[in-house]
């Protein structure tokens, strides 16, 4: 990041009942709601989601611009990620995010590479430095 | 697992909001991103709509919301969601909920962080007798937002209240 300071800008709308939706200027609108267990509906992403989201996304693209510096390919990248959510002195918080990481390269010499792209991004992801907790990785990377 | 209602969700306080006692067990949220080429992937919830983020490297695509986007926005909606509670709680309406968040991110020794979230909201109500109701759903709303209770940064919220 070439600048030391940026603003993220969105907007909230309620629409009915538990639902809103969430608008970023020049980005698809998501429809949002509560989760099922606190009486929201199925089937619409809540901030719960977006909270874990926010978190796994932030590992690929900081693995991606690791790659990049480190010059070298991959296959394939997925995470998988888990949030727990539990009840703490202050209401609920959540404690823990698990990220389960599988990268796919196409030789073994590309394995230690990839292996060290993922522990860099584990610890520059700017959203797991922005969490009270610890962000736990589980790394995996495969030959192709 | 079991389900925590929402009316369970509160602990017991000044505010006089109780727990329910079998409302313990941990929740999870998982979700599913995979990489769809430079610094793009597909983020998926089962049973939801799918979610793109990042910036497609070729001119013209759609561009898709970042982590940043996503973080700010979670507590953005974990406010609404907590509001909307307070006042089916207090068995009083609103007309509409509208606001608006700016999240900071800034380096903060050899990595940037999110170091603020300053929040703008604006409800709509029917008549100025419930004002003061509103105005406490609002301040709860932004207390117990386990959200925004999960972040290490402060978050600001400005409110306002008008008669439609």
């Amino acid at each position: 990041m070439s600048e030391d300071k940026h603003t993220y800008n969105v907007r909230v709308d309620w629409t009915h009942d538990r639902v809103g939706k969430l608008t970023l200027e020049g980005k698809p609108e998501i429809t949002v709601a509560s989760p099922p267990e606190f009486e929201g509906p199925e089937g619409i992403i809540t901030p719960e989601d977006m909270f874990v989201a926010a978190s796994a996304s932030c590992l690929m693209t900081t693995f991606v611009t690791f790659t990049k510096k480190m010059r070298f390919d991959y296959e394939s990248f997925t995470v998988d990620g888990e949030g727990t959510l539990e009840r703490v002195e202050k209401g609920f918080q959540f404690t823990k995010i698990v990220l389960r990481t599988r990268v796919v390269v196409a030789s073994e010499e590309l394995v230690p590479k990839a292996e060290r792209a993922l522990e860099l991004a584990g610890k520059y992801c700017l959203i797991s430095n922005s969490l009270k907790f610890e962000t736990i990785h589980e790394n995996e990377v495969l030959v192709k | 697992m079991s389900y925590c209602h929402a009316q369970t969700l509160f602990p017991m306080g000044d505010d006089g909001y109780y727990m329910n006692e079998d409302s313990d067990e941990p929740r999870l949220f998982p979700v599913t991103l995979n990489w769809a080429g430079g610094k793009t992937g597909e983020l998926l919830v089962k049973g939801k709509a799918a979610i793109k983020t990042g910036t497609p490297s070729d001119e013209g695509g759609a561009r898709g919301h970042s982590p940043e986007d996503l973080f700010v926005a979670s507590a953005t909606v974990c406010y609404m969601n907590g509001f909307v509670e307070f006042v089916k709680k207090m068995r009083i309406e609103f007309e509409s909920f509208h606001c608006e968040a700016v999240g900071k991110l800034e380096k903060v020794g050899r990595s940037f962080e999110i170091t603020r979230i300053e929040m703008k909201a604006e409800v709509g109500i029917a008549s100025e007798e419930i004002r003061s109701k509103i105005s406490r759903a609002l301040d709860l709303a932004a207390k117990y937002c386990f959200v925004g209770n999960s972040m290490k940064c402060p978050i600001n919220h400005e409110t306002s209240i008008f008669v439609v």
